[in-house]
């Protein structure tokens, strides 16, 4: 074909195996979803540097410093988290909860970040942190490894939004994601920051025929942001817990609304 | 001139009106032993409960080579409690087994509440006044691993496939809803029938065996079509669920596909039981609600509106797909809910499982989303080759994003109570004691 030599293989069995009005929308959507592949690449880079830098302080038994570098280092997964998620086995070594386990925190397969998150909060030590650390520091570069040759799939792109709205909206607004440390608010900027950068890479395809919608998305992003700035402590945020019931009501309205809404992005844009 | 579906009434109301008679006849002495079961209406457990066809009279039988609840069609409501057993010997757990023989037989049969002092407390909690109707009710007693693995007396006769329930990969299992020694499965046209049978044997039982979960639910009641088959219930998720069960009205099938029989090297007490897989899923019902209705047909892999598979649309939820002639998944994926549980094909015979849920909804979490979902309850002769082997075929399936497996338990539904001198659990009991 033609344009083959344009298009990555990805959208190319895309276009061959859809109707005509997704073919058109997936052409536009090259380049967003190449664009969109830096994006998560370089969130990637920087979670890997990050987790090493967290990790080498739990290993050497540096706990200030560990909980220091907790929260903006999960700050770059947060924002990737629907493409980190297409891969569940590593999504759950990372990134589950104790919640997840019959045994809660006592439970040995508890893994990941809130593993060690319990740890250094709830006990104060990095006592036996140190595999759980290597594990860690382990899936995340796995992780960046499995995606740098993965084909981006549009849908999952352009769903991952939405999907980013849902997880604050189904187990982050509670305040139960980092229940130890309370740095959640940490984690809503990455989802956040994530689903704006999707809504920004497609914005020029609908800017159009879609200005009203873009202006209710557009409005409910600025909350969300005038809400947080409220809560903005030098380069992050206070905890969780100096959130003020009013403004938790006012950023889960937001987030639910972002959630219905962007969950029509795929459509709008003619994505099946 | 009748159709079937007048018959069908007729002899209902015929099984109506005997059942009032014998009502009238033993108000006062407490039984209502004398009355005949009335014919259910129901075709399969897949079928929802028939709307405005069920009655407080509408009894199951209690006796029988197997226990009732397991293939007789689901009513409206139902429910799983589970259970700590105390019994430390044989004669214990007898006298638990016979307690709870005892207030199946008067619960699901009905009759009078004893009347007693004023002074002391009423025997019945009252929930259904004076006079106790059946209502469908069905009590269904089934044994958790822990039961035999903690009691070196028992540990030897426990089922061969008989294990505590593990963690499968999208599970968060909640250790408080989860296991037990003893599951109820308790199922009634009307919650309350549910609730009062619970209460009763909570009161009856209370040195015997402590409460450790329950989870109820309930089917939709759905009108029968033209053909006069009720279609499959739908679930939570806005599908129907159920439409590749089993026949469970196949005598031949149930006994290959749910019964224990004597060929299986199972011990001996325990043929004419069946296996129980409970499990609590909750559905992420505001993201369901809110993902493209293709995709969501997709995920399931019917047709949202009929149930049809996705490769005969036009057809209906009892059509079979053809995945021989779809090698690529083009209408059916690959990962389809329903393409990766049942292959339809020679070798998935051997892994079908007789499925009875109930959709549940419990409140509101700690996000204010709604605590909503399915309580899976399915029965099979053989657990592995069953449930645990289906479940593995679905781990990683694109439904998960939407679901929650959260509690239950693996269980060994007793054999049936033969005849009124029996009692449940007779033949593990005279197997304890090596008779």
């Amino acid at each position: 074909m033609r344009m083959s030599g344009l298009v990555g293989a990805s959208a190319l069995a895309f276009i061959l195996s859809s109707g005509a009005f997704a073919q058109e929308a997936s052409l536009d959507l090259v380049e967003p979803i190449a664009e969109y592949k830096i994006y998560v690449s370089e969130k990637l880079a920087k979670l890997v540097e990050d987790t090493t830098a967290f990790t080498d302080a739990v290993k050497a038994g540096e706990v200030d410093k560990a909980k220091e570098l907790f929260a903006p280092t999960r700050l770059s997964y947060e924002a990737i988290e629907p493409i980190a998620e297409l891969f569940s086995d590593l999504d759950a070594s990372i990134d589950s909860r104790a919640d997840d386990y019959e045994k809660a925190e006592a439970d040995p397969e508890f893994p990941g970040f809130h593993r060690i998150e319990y740890g250094l909060w709830e006990k104060n030590s990095t006592e036996g942190l140190a595999p759980v650390a290597d594990k860690l520091l382990a899936d995340v570069k796995e992780l960046e490894g499995r995606i740098a040759s993965l084909t981006f799939p549009p849908e999952k792109v352009v769903g991952g939004a939405a999907v980013l709205m849902e997880e604050v909206a189904a187990t982050k607004i509670s305040g139960e994601e980092d229940r130890y440390s309370h740095t959640d608010l940490w984690d809503f900027r990455g989802n956040f920051d994530g689903a704006r950068k999707i809504v920004d890479l497609v914005r020029p395809l609908i800017a159009d025929k879609e200005a009203d919608f873009l202006k209710t998305v557009d409005a409910n992003f600025e909350t969300v942001d005038t809400t947080l700035a409220k809560y903005k402590d030098g380069e992050g945020y206070v905890t969780y817990d100096k959130l003020t019931d009013d403004d938790r009501k006012v950023l889960a309205a937001a987030v639910n609304t972002l959630a219905e809404d962007l969950s029509t992005l795929r459509g709008k844009l003619g994505l099946d | 001139m009748l159709d079937p579906k007048d018959l069908q009434r007729s002899s209902y109301h015929l099984n109506r009106r005997r059942l009032l008679a014998g009502l009238g006849a033993t108000a006062v002495g407490g039984s209502l032993t004398g009355a005949a079961s009335a014919e259910t209406m129901h075709h399969s457990v897949a079928d929802a409960p028939v709307a405005n066809a069920a009655s407080q009279l509408d009894s199951v039988p209690h006796l029988g080579l197997h226990q009732a609840g397991v293939v007789n069609g689901r009513p409206a409501n139902g429910m799983v409690a589970s259970f700590d057993v105390l019994a430390s010997n044989a004669d214990e757990l007898e006298a638990l087994f016979r307690t709870l023989t005892e207030r199946i037989a008067f619960l699901t049969v009905g009759g009078s509440v004893p009347m007693l002092d004023p002074k002391l407390p009423p025997a019945d909690s009252g929930l259904l006044g004076p006079i106790v109707r059946p209502d469908n009710l069905t009590i269904t007693v089934s044994l958790g691993a822990s039961l035999f693995d903690d009691r070196p007396w028992l540990a030897p006769l426990k089922p061969r496939h008989l294990q505590r329930m593990m963690r499968f990969p999208n599970d968060a299992l909640d250790a408080d809803i989860c296991h037990g020694d003893l599951s109820l499965q308790i199922c009634a046209n009307t919650q309350d029938t549910t609730i009062h049978a619970l209460r009763d044997i909570i009161k009856a039982s209370s040195r015997q065996m402590i409460l450790k979960w329950k989870q109820e639910g309930n089917v939709p009641v759905i009108t029968p079509g033209p053909d006069g088959r009720a279609e499959s219930a739908r679930n939570f998720l806005g599908f129907r669920d159920g439409s590749a069960n089993p026949d469970s009205s196949d005598v031949a099938e149930m006994d290959r596909v749910v019964w224990v029989g004597a060929d299986e090297g199972e011990p001996a007490w325990a043929v004419g039981g069946s296996y129980q897989a409970v499990r609590i899923i909750r559905n992420f019902v505001e993201r369901w609600d809110r993902t493209p209705f293709g995709e969501q047909e997709r995920i399931m892999g019917r047709t949202k509106m009929t149930g049809a598979p996705l490769d005969r649309r036009q057809g209906s939820e009892f059509d079979v797909p053809d995945y021989a002639g779809d090698p690529e998944g083009k209408a059916t994926p690959m990962d389809a809910h329903i393409r990766l549980a049942n292959e339809r094909d020679e070798a998935s015979k051997a892994h079908i499982i007789l499925r009875r849920p109930f959709n549940y909804s419990n409140g509101v979490t700690q996000s204010g989303q709604l605590d909503q979902g399915l309580l899976f309850i399915c029965y099979q002769a053989n657990l592995e080759r069953g449930f645990i082997t289906v479940q593995q075929k679905l781990n990683g399936e694109p439904l998960e994003e939407y679901i929650k497996p959260v509690g239950g338990g693996f269980f060994y539904t007793l054999p049936g109570i033969r005849d009124a001198s029996d009692y449940l659990g007779s033949s593990l009991i005279a197997a304890a004691r090596g008779a």
